[in-house]
């Protein structure tokens, strides 16, 4: 089985993150790494390829610099190959801009199989996933904890509020999987060592066939007008313990219906 | 000159941060405390091929250098659990039985300690000789198709834990200077006639320290690593990965005390300003941080050297006394940031201080490196 992974390369969370002033957007010009939820991904894609026999994993990107850092981290976890679009013109893409461009790229792959993290943790528009299955004409399951390959379909767990749906969908498919179902592995020192020379496709939106007018700031149909500062959260309750503290958290939690 | 680390190296040190990180200080103090080993741990490291990074490839390690295993070393430090045993077995013995050892003597040993599967112990030091390695009299003598080993050695790390050790002994003495003539054997742990006592030390870590008395402990020939006589030129190849290992390691420790010192400076509120605003506190942390660059600049010269075939001593005596320096100082100034929580065992820090402290004193003393650099770098007279 031949599975595509979408890996975000996002800037390192514990930095602080800097927003381009013009576009209202974050600033991505710096080293970037792999978006810590889609490890998930590349995780559950290395071991349906495994179990499906003989498959590999490709991962799919795309970076209007050029980066590889966090592409370079999923090579080293054991993914054979990577296809990253990259082009100026990517800069500003919205969800259905990204789409269009992983969408194109995807196509060359012909997986049997792809899978993308529910959301990034930059973005968080969790939009782009079900867009690239709409554009592909595959059917897509979200919120996948368990994946198991029965043939040539899939069964999927499908996490909901309530417990989770059992799923079964035909092959090929996009599934996006949820944060923290699987452990994914450490890259190991062979595969660290082995990722610099695994092949690192480098393709421009030109070369995906796609119009400069489809992505970017010009494909874009959202535009950010204003950004402002969360709201400092507000005090919490303090509860001082009189021997009753535990009524009162009880009563607290009751009040939240959590319990 | 290149000062970046490559990708290679980032994401080694990124994948050992992130499983060091996951075991940590307080996994560490409780297999002390309770006098069991990091077994979980080294085998994390093991399985995921980081114990022997340094190991050739064709026997089954990483094919990298000393800076590899360096940064291996300095982040398990660095999440306040360092592991000892990287400096010895695959640091020292590694490095001399892959210099040395015959092409059956590295398939033997070599797969096994670069997977972490096997440890091995080191053994120099002896109760009349310490620093003087001239002076040991450990000897082993030839007796027909074996070797026979008498004598005894001290603060032997981590013997409880390994199945071999690599003894250097006195075969001969130099007619002309008087000096003993040495030879390198791989002898099991469990030989006969070996006799291992536990030497206790105010250090709180999973490895322990052994005395060791050997009582006519049979050798086969075919454990005599290298040419007889000749030990001491070839321990001294692995003496500088030995130090260049304790400088990373020192500051790995050293950046984890100083991270939680930074973080409680942050954290911590008196007078309803974190204490980190005053520079009564800041300063000896910015100091701290320096001196701990500079050290790790310095180890990294050293293996840089070593692993590039240059003479490394210089540099290794240098990045293992800056090292051990700026790591007592930046534990010395952490505990004094967190007030009295310094000395509280829920921070972790004070627990630490035996074994920073030991920085200055092993694997070679203060003195001896300052001998050095005085003789060596400076060209002055021999004092001893």
């Amino acid at each position: 089985m031949n599975v595509v992974v979408c890996v975000k390369q996002i800037p390192d969370p514990a930095a602080p993150g800097e927003m381009n002033s013009s576009t209202n957007t974050l600033k991505r010009d710096g080293k970037l790494i792999m978006d810590d939820s889609d490890s998930y991904g590349v995780e559950l894609g290395l071991q349906l390829a495994e179990a499906g026999g003989g498959g590999e994993v490709t991962l799919v990107s795309m970076a209007a610099n050029g980066e590889t850092g966090g592409l370079r981290t999923a090579l080293a976890m054991g993914a054979a190959k990577a296809i990253l679009v990259s082009d100026p013109q990517l800069s500003g893409s919205d969800a259905l801009g990204t789409a269009k461009a992983l969408a194109a790229a995807i196509k060359k792959a012909q997986p049997d199989l792809i899978l993308a993290a529910t959301e990034s943790s930059d973005g968080y528009t969790g939009t782009t996933p079900v867009q690239i299955a709409e554009i592909l004409g595959l059917p897509s399951v979200t919120f996948a904890k368990k994946i198991t390959i029965d043939g040539s379909s899939i069964k999927v767990e499908r996490q909901t509020e309530a417990g989770y749906d059992e799923v079964t969908c035909p092959l090929p498919a996009l599934v996006t999987v949820t944060a923290g179902v699987v452990e994914p592995r450490y890259p190991n020192f062979k595969g660290i060592m082995a990722a610099k020379s695994k092949p690192v496709e480098e393709v421009s939106v030109s070369d995906l066939g796609l119009s400069s007018s489809e992505v970017g700031v010009a494909g874009a149909r959202q535009e950010v007008f204003e950004i402002v500062a969360a709201e400092a959260r507000a005090a919490g309750e303090k509860v001082v313990d009189e021997g009753d503290a535990y009524e009162k958290v009880i009563g607290f939690l009751e009040q939240l219906k959590l319990i | 000159m290149d000062f970046l680390e490559t990708d290679e190296q980032q994401m080694l040190r990124e994948a050992v941060a992130t499983i060091s990180k996951k075991y940590g200080h307080s996994y560490f103090v409780e297999k002390a405390r309770s006098g069991q080993k990091a077994t979980e741990m080294w085998k994390d490291l093991g399985d995921n091929g980081f114990c022997g990074v340094n190991i050739p490839a064709e026997y089954g390690g990483g094919g990298m250098g000393i800076a590899e295993l360096g940064i291996v070393a300095e982040e398990t430090a660095a999440a306040g659990a360092p592991m000892l045993m990287l400096v010895v077995s695959p640091a020292i013995c590694g490095t001399i039985i892959s210099k040395f050892g015959t092409t059956d003597q590295r398939s033997k040993w070599l797969p096994r300690l670069a997977s972490g599967e096997m440890i091995m112990s080191f053994a120099i030091t002896e109760p009349d000789a310490g620093s003087n390695s001239h002076k040991l009299n450990t000897t082993a003598t030839k007796d027909g198709d074996v070797y026979r080993i008498n004598g005894s050695k001290y603060y032997i790390s981590g013997v409880d834990e390994a199945e071999a050790i690599l003894v250097v002994t006195k075969t001969g003495v130099d007619e002309n200077t008087g000096r003993g003539q040495l030879s390198l054997f791989i002898v099991d742990t469990d030989a006969k006639g070996l006799d291992k006592q536990p030497l206790p030390v105010e250090i709180t870590a999973p490895e322990k320290q052994f005395t060791l008395f050997f009582d006519n402990v049979e050798v086969p020939a075919d454990r005599l690593l290298g040419t007889p006589g000749n030990g001491l030129a070839q321990v001294f190849v692995g003496l500088n990965p030995e130090r260049i290992l304790a400088a990373f390691m020192a500051c790995g420790s050293g950046r984890y005390a100083l991270d939680k010192a930074s973080d409680y400076a942050r954290e911590r509120k008196v007078w309803g300003r974190p204490i980190g605003t005053h520079q009564g506190l800041a300063h000896p942390l910015a100091i701290a941080k320096i001196n701990l660059e500079l050290a790790s600049l310095m180890a990294k010269k050293a293996a840089w050297l070593f692993d590039n075939g240059h003479d490394a001593s210089e540099s290794a005596n240098m990045a293992k006394y800056s090292a051990a320096e700026a790591a007592i100082a930046a534990l010395d100034q952490s505990i004094q940031t967190h007030g009295g929580n310094g000395m509280s065992s829920e921070y972790g820090l004070a627990d630490m201080w035996g074994a920073v402290r030991l920085f200055r004193t092993a694997p070679v003393s203060k003195e001896m490196i300052l001998n050095f650099v005085g003789q060596h770098s400076l060209g002055l007279p021999k004092s001893y």
